[in-house]
């Protein structure tokens, strides 16, 4: 949060993006010249992919020992995310047959991605470093970026494995067309593939910036005019953008997974 | 604006690190045995079903047989018992026939055997009649006459009654 008293009007606006882009470098790294140093963002990765892992491994523990198991209570809420994920994200999109290779890809990004936003909504990730606020991760366009070049590789790997190395690229284009079709279509062919993880970095990383953003310009008054009346209806109004961002955090987590599931699909199934 | 797109090398470094080792220790820890025993489940429920659904035919079935199995064993009951009366009814006509028939034969033979005995009866009165004839006629003719005289006297009367 930004402290009051370095508010000011002019430099408002620097303070909220300087709040939301922050990811400080806390321990610096370097491995052959790449900096690889242990940002915020980085250390919000592993607690959130720790607290998942945690959390995951416990309610899934029955499963690991029992043929059939009968799940009750967190397992059983557990699972039917999981079950969520299954039929309604898996099955549609790829078909039964590949829910078991790509569903630990899928339900990976889902689960990970839905941490990291929710975490995100817990203002103390502010104190991680001294204050100086901060997003969540997946408000970061490289962590975005990164899982999108994954599912980038996803698309690719499914579609190799489904059909041969040729016979995928061969598969991005509708055959018996004709040629003068393929001039136009190819070059739009080529750019959907990297327009489509592109798509999904700046979707998930703007949308769970834009809620903070938002809810800090709806703060932003109150060290404008010093006025509690503001400070009551700022509060007020963030406490509605918070419910907001909890369905923001889960809608965005499912798009993202939702997008993966369906390219890699259409890479295992083309349409054409 | 420029620090929002701000190229981070280390952190999408990091970011797949992390994400692979989620999705290693996830995925063969967590989502595959859940996904493996959702699939088990459905299988299982769907095959429960199926097997119910398979019983209740069954069930409808052998019920059916049996129904039909019982009216068969009703119908079978009363062809026997009206066998059994019809056979009771012959034999009784039978039975009714011959002592009829029985009765009759003793009837005739009663009246041959009383035809019989009657003939004897009147056999023996005659010679009991000609003894006391001749008794009575010896006594009135105070003569004895030969026996064959007599005999032979006594049938020309009888020879003589028995044409008047």
């Amino acid at each position: 949060m930004a402290e009051p008293g370095h508010g000011t009007n002019s430099n408002i606006g620097d303070k909220i993006i300087e709040h939301v882009a922050n990811s400080d470098v806390m321990i610096h790294l370097e491995l052959f010249g790449v900096d690889i140093s242990i940002t915020k963002h980085v250390v919000m990765l592993w607690i959130a992919a720790g607290f998942l892992v945690a959390i995951a491994l416990y309610a899934t523990r029955r499963y690991r020992k029992e043929e059939r198991p009968v799940p009750s209570g967190f397992t059983n809420a557990f699972e039917y995310v999981v079950d969520f994920v299954r039929t309604g994200i898996l099955i549609p999109t790829m078909g039964k047959n590949h829910v078991l290779r790509w569903g630990p890809l899928v339900m990976s990004f889902f689960f990970l991605i839905l941490t990291m936003n929710f975490l995100g909504l817990m203002p103390f990730f502010n104190y991680i470093n001294h204050g100086h606020g901060g997003t969540t991760a997946t408000g970061n366009i490289n962590v975005t970026a990164a899982l999108a070049l994954i599912t980038f590789m996803a698309i690719i790997v499914a579609g190799i494995l489904e059909h041969g190395f040729f016979k995928h690229w061969k598969n991005l284009v509708p055959g018996g067309l004709a040629w003068p079709v393929y001039i136009i279509l190819i070059p739009i062919e080529i750019l959907s593939m990297f327009v489509r993880p592109f798509a999904l970095t700046m979707r998930l990383a703007a949308n769970m910036t834009a809620g903070h953003i938002a809810m800090l310009a709806i703060f932003a008054p109150i060290f404008l005019l010093h006025n509690a009346y503001v400070g009551v209806a700022s509060v007020a109004l963030n406490v509605g953008i918070t419910f907001l961002e909890i369905i923001v955090s889960i809608v965005q987590a499912y798009v993202f997974t939702l997008l993966s599931s369906v390219f890699i699909g259409q890479s295992i199934h083309p349409h054409h | 604006m420029e620090n929002l797109l701000r190229f981070d090398t280390g952190l999408m470094i990091w970011t797949w690190i992390t994400f692979i080792a989620v999705l290693v220790i996830l995925g063969t820890k967590a989502w595959k045995p859940m996904i493996k025993a959702l699939e088990n489940r459905e299988n299982f429920i769907r095959e429960s079903l199926e097997e119910a659904e398979a019983a209740r035919k069954e069930a409808e079935k052998v019920a059916g047989e049996y129904e039909a199995m019982v009216a068969k064993a009703r119908q079978e009951a009363q062809n026997i018992v009206a066998a059994g009366k019809e056979t009771a009814e012959r034999m009784k006509a039978d039975i009714l026939n011959e002592a009829k028939d029985k009765s009759a034969g003793i009837l005739k033979q009663a009246e041959v055997q009383i035809g019989a005995e009657r003939e004897k009866a009147i056999a023996q009165i005659r010679n009991q009649i000609v003894d006391i004839s001749m008794a009575a006629a010896e006594k009135i003719i105070a003569k004895s006459l030969s026996r064959e005289d007599n005999e032979r006297l006594i049938e020309d009367a009888l020879k003589d009654y028995g044409k008047n």
